[in-house]
């Protein structure tokens, strides 16, 4: 349980120093300020690097954003690999809580996956869901894999924290609680079908 | 039509165009006829004016038909997602709006509601914190979110998205009785 995903780290990998203190501030800055109000002269002054090096590397404000919103989702709310899919509910209801003690940045990433292809990827874990589904599972049929891989990675994403916050008003505890509660519910069905 | 419901109709209007963010209130301002500052006094952030615009197209472009019973509401489901297939500019618009940090009182949208009330009325020996779990489940599944990630993330069409979402619905239903029972 307490291995880093391999995929995570390679990803963050691919973000070289600068990039990190300008994303890094960013995420700062929404924190404090919200989306709207960040300037890139803000960004600059508190990365300790000129405008135009941001612009270099994020040639438009959304560009940024999406970064921002990948490097969040990796750094700020990283999980922990699942050894058995039946684990997914302990990670969801993780998952939540943690969104919960940084709205903003969990406002962000959930944003961001809703932009369809020019989004940030909404669905990070699909692959490694997949992975350990069949290692548990093999037999399970195409059709059933698909939609549980798909209810699970919805589950566990910052849009659900949004909704369950949004739509019902509930407290951190019970977000979490609804959702690792869903995700038993998605997995109930194939419980019985180990091996 | 007053000027902020021409603003969120025009904003509409241009969707079909471009995407939101390339969507200036300077345009918008022309397109009505008012000052790039009176779109502002209206919408003071791009927040709001998402959030505006997606409450316009839901209620002009994808309508709720009333459900009562659980396969009314799953059919109301389905069709919603076939509308958000043939608009999808409007679809994602409505997801963004559903998942930003709320501009003003954040409260439950009538669709939230209405899936409560069926809920209690179809289950009324359900304690409210396992109708809340259930509907919490449901209403996620059922939203412009759910679609926008199937069709982007697992490339999934309306059919295969609903099937995705009967499943969980059967199965986020059947563990209501035991649960109420036995409260685990």
């Amino acid at each position: 349980m307490s291995v880093t995903s391999e995929r995570d780290d390679r990803s963050a990998e691919n973000v070289n120093r600068t990039q990190e203190a300008i994303l890094a501030a960013y995420a700062e800055l929404i924190e404090e300020l919200g989306t709207d109000d960040v300037s890139f002269r803000l960004i600059a002054r508190r990365a300790g690097v000129g405008e135009r090096t941001i612009f270099r590397n994020y040639a438009t404000r959304v560009d940024l954003l999406l970064a921002a919103a990948a490097w969040i989702e990796r750094r700020i709310f990283p999980r922990q690999d699942s050894p058995s899919i039946f684990d997914m509910p302990l990670t969801i209801r993780a998952a939540m809580e943690s969104y919960d003690h940084r709205p903003e940045l969990a406002h962000v990433v959930a944003e961001t996956t809703m932009r369809g292809i020019s989004g940030a990827t909404p669905s990070p874990r699909r692959a490694m869901l997949e992975e350990i589904i069949d290692a548990e599972i093999p037999a399970l049929g195409d059709a059933e894999r698909r939609a549980i891989v798909a209810a699970l990675a919805h589950l566990d994403s910052a849009a659900t924290w949004v909704t369950f916050r949004r739509e019902f008003g509930m407290t951190r505890s019970d977000i979490a609680d609804a959702a690792a509660w869903a995700a038993e519910a998605v997995l109930d069905p194939i419980r019985s079908r180990v091996g | 039509m007053d000027t902020p419901t021409a603003i969120l109709a025009n904003a509409a209007a241009a969707l079909r165009e471009s995407p939101f963010d390339d969507i200036s209130y300077r345009t918008l301002g022309d397109a009505v006829g008012v000052s790039e500052r009176t779109v502002y006094r209206h919408f003071p952030t791009r927040s709001h004016l998402l959030e505006g615009v997606a409450g316009w197209i839901e209620s002009t472009e994808f309508p709720l038909p009333p459900f009562v019973t659980i396969l009314q509401f799953q059919e109301a489901s389905r069709a919603r997602f076939l509308a958000f297939d043939s608009s999808p500019a409007f679809a994602f618009v409505c997801a963004r709006a559903a998942s930003i940090s709320p501009t003003g009182e954040s409260e439950a949208t009538f669709f939230t509601r209405a899936l409560v009330a069926m809920l209690a009325t179809n289950h009324p020996s359900v304690n409210e914190r396992d109708l809340r779990r259930v509907a919490a489940a449901l209403r996620y599944f059922a939203s412009a979110q759910f679609w926008a990630r199937m069709r982007t993330g697992f490339d999934m069409s309306a059919p295969e998205i609903s099937d995705v979402f009967d499943r969980t619905v059967v199965q986020v239903l059947s563990r209501l009785p035991t649960l109420s029972r036995t409260s685990r």
